[in-house]
């Protein structure tokens, strides 16, 4: 294996975002601090910033313009990164030695204002060894860890290409993709629900040989679509956070990772733990200054020796009348329903009961109100059976690909 | 939006039942626990109510008092969209 530029054997492959369509190496240089919060308007300012760092070995954080509020920029200049928008610089407010090598990652902020977590470039590069040569797919959220993920694969490895998918081209992707002659797509489970229920013949005719997900919880209904569409592609699907790191890589087409994983310690991979429902990880690719031992906040639940991450813990659980409902249990039964594309479940407060579970949901094919409450209430106590079903005209999708979160 | 009559309540209820495989009564002194109108179904009834009218009912309003008939339901309901 070649090093190309800055020493990133990656420096030949193929990147194509919108108005650029060329190699790491060709991508117009980027002047920036040595240590910068570079907002970005799309993927082509996220990979020249990218590339300006890595071959400058230089502290970077990179992040959509439109994450980053008043606030959160006074954050990152007092963390001591000079804000860089388009041409305008905002030097840092606090001075400090930059750290070559840093990346900064912004987490999901599900939680609240958005935390930085810090890497590096190794630290994020999670594939190793030889790598089969692929072009990718990568519609993630520029600078989100799942995005890094791709890049930094494309970068460290030769023969990665990728074709970089902008917030606004959710909706046509597929015919770019089959033009540009993608082989490998990663996205979460509300991107692929979309994909599939937009446009389903133009994804099937994709040539993909790696379909990866990750992002949310991954149910079995969503694989085995996949894996059914596309039955020469290995099926994947990641656990993977800015804070844990990519820590389960599960290539059998089935939910959940097998329960002989649990307490297993291998030299560089996770070691998986659960404590009172909750999945904690101790990683060797997390970000510094995280615990050793993660407490995710995911549920996990164990079926048939498989372990199942359901969702969020502090969202899942609905008190119906002091029954607890589980939204997440409930999401995947409506989602293995045939007709439904998507689901999405949440409490509602109501009288007497405290809340009850609602569904929005939107339909494949033909279903009735009826229909699915008789489907729920066939696999579900009833207190989990959705009381109200909200059908809506399209799966809605935020740009971390999410829909719950 | 106006608050829902009697009747449309009543129809609400019915649909209500009827998505638990269950039957409406025409007799409105009918017994809830004897038809299986249960806590869930009335609050499922009250949510429906709620996104007819396009407005939050306040329960806290109304004293409470026992409901034990599909009167008392309607009589309830009718109460709380007037408070």
């Amino acid at each position: 294996m070649s090093a190309g530029a800055g020493g990133h054997a990656g420096a030949a492959n193929r990147i194509i975002t919108r108005g650029f369509d060329g190699r790491w190496d060709q991508l117009e240089e980027m002047k920036l601090p040595d240590a910068a919060a570079v907002l970005v308007r799309d993927n082509h300012d996220a990979a020249r910033a990218v590339w300006a760092a890595a071959t400058a070995d230089s502290e970077v954080l990179v992040a959509s313009r439109t994450r980053v509020t008043p606030d959160l920029a006074d954050d990152l200049r007092a963390a001591g990164l000079a804000v860089v928008d388009g041409d305008d610089v905002t030097p840092p407010t606090t001075e400090r030695d930059a750290t070559p090598g840093r990346v900064w990652l912004l987490t999901s902020g599900s939680t609240g204002r958005p935390k930085q977590v810090a890497h590096t470039l190794a630290s994020l590069t999670t594939v190793a060894g030889d790598q089969p040569r692929r072009t990718w797919l990568c519609p993630y959220a520029h600078g989100a860890y799942a995005w890094w993920q791709v890049v930094t694969l494309s970068i460290a490895h030769p023969g990665q290409d990728v074709l970089f998918i902008e917030p606004d081209e959710l909706d046509t992707w597929p015919a770019r993709a089959l033009e540009v002659g993608v082989t490998a797509a990663s996205g979460t489970p509300t991107f692929w629900r979309q994909a599939l229920y937009r446009d389903p013949e133009s994804v099937a005719a994709l040539p993909l040989e790696q379909v990866t997900l990750g992002g949310e919880p991954v149910d079995q209904a969503i694989l085995t679509r996949l894996t059914e569409m596309f039955p020469k592609a290995r099926v994947s699907w990641i656990y993977a956070s800015s804070e844990a790191g990519a820590t389960i890589a599960v290539h059998d087409g089935r939910a959940g990772f097998p329960e002989q994983w649990l307490g297993r310690e291998t030299e560089g991979r996770a070691t998986l733990t659960i404590d009172d429902g909750e999945l904690l990880i101790a990683s060797p690719k997390r970000g510094e200054g995280i615990d050793k031992v993660l407490r995710t906040g995911d549920h996990v639940e164990v079926v048939d020796g498989r372990v199942l991450i359901t969702g969020r813990i502090a969202s899942d659980e609905i008190n119906v009348g002091g029954a607890k409902a589980s939204a997440s249990a409930v999401r995947d039964v409506l989602q293995a329903h045939p007709a439904v594309a998507w689901a999405s479940v949440r409490g509602r407060k109501a009288p007497i009961v405290g809340s009850i579970v609602t569904a929005e949901v939107v339909l494949s094919g033909e279903a009735t109100d009826a229909e699915l409450t008789a489907w729920c209430a066939a696999r579900l106590p009833d207190y989990s059976v959705p009381r109200r079903v909200r059908f809506l005209d399209q799966i809605p999708i935020k740009e971390t690909l999410k829909s719950d979160v | 939006m106006s608050a829902l009559s009697r009747d449309a309540i009543r129809t609400m209820m019915a649909e209500v039942l009827q998505a638990q495989g269950k039957s409406m009564p025409a007799d409105d002194s009918a017994n809830l626990e004897e038809i299986g109108f249960r806590s869930l179904d009335f609050s499922e009834l009250a949510l429906r109510v709620e996104d007819e009218i396009g407005d939050e009912l306040n329960f806290d309003a109304p004293e409470l008092r026992q409901i034990a008939t599909i009167s008392d339901v309607l009589d309830f309901l009718e109460q709380l969209q007037a408070a």
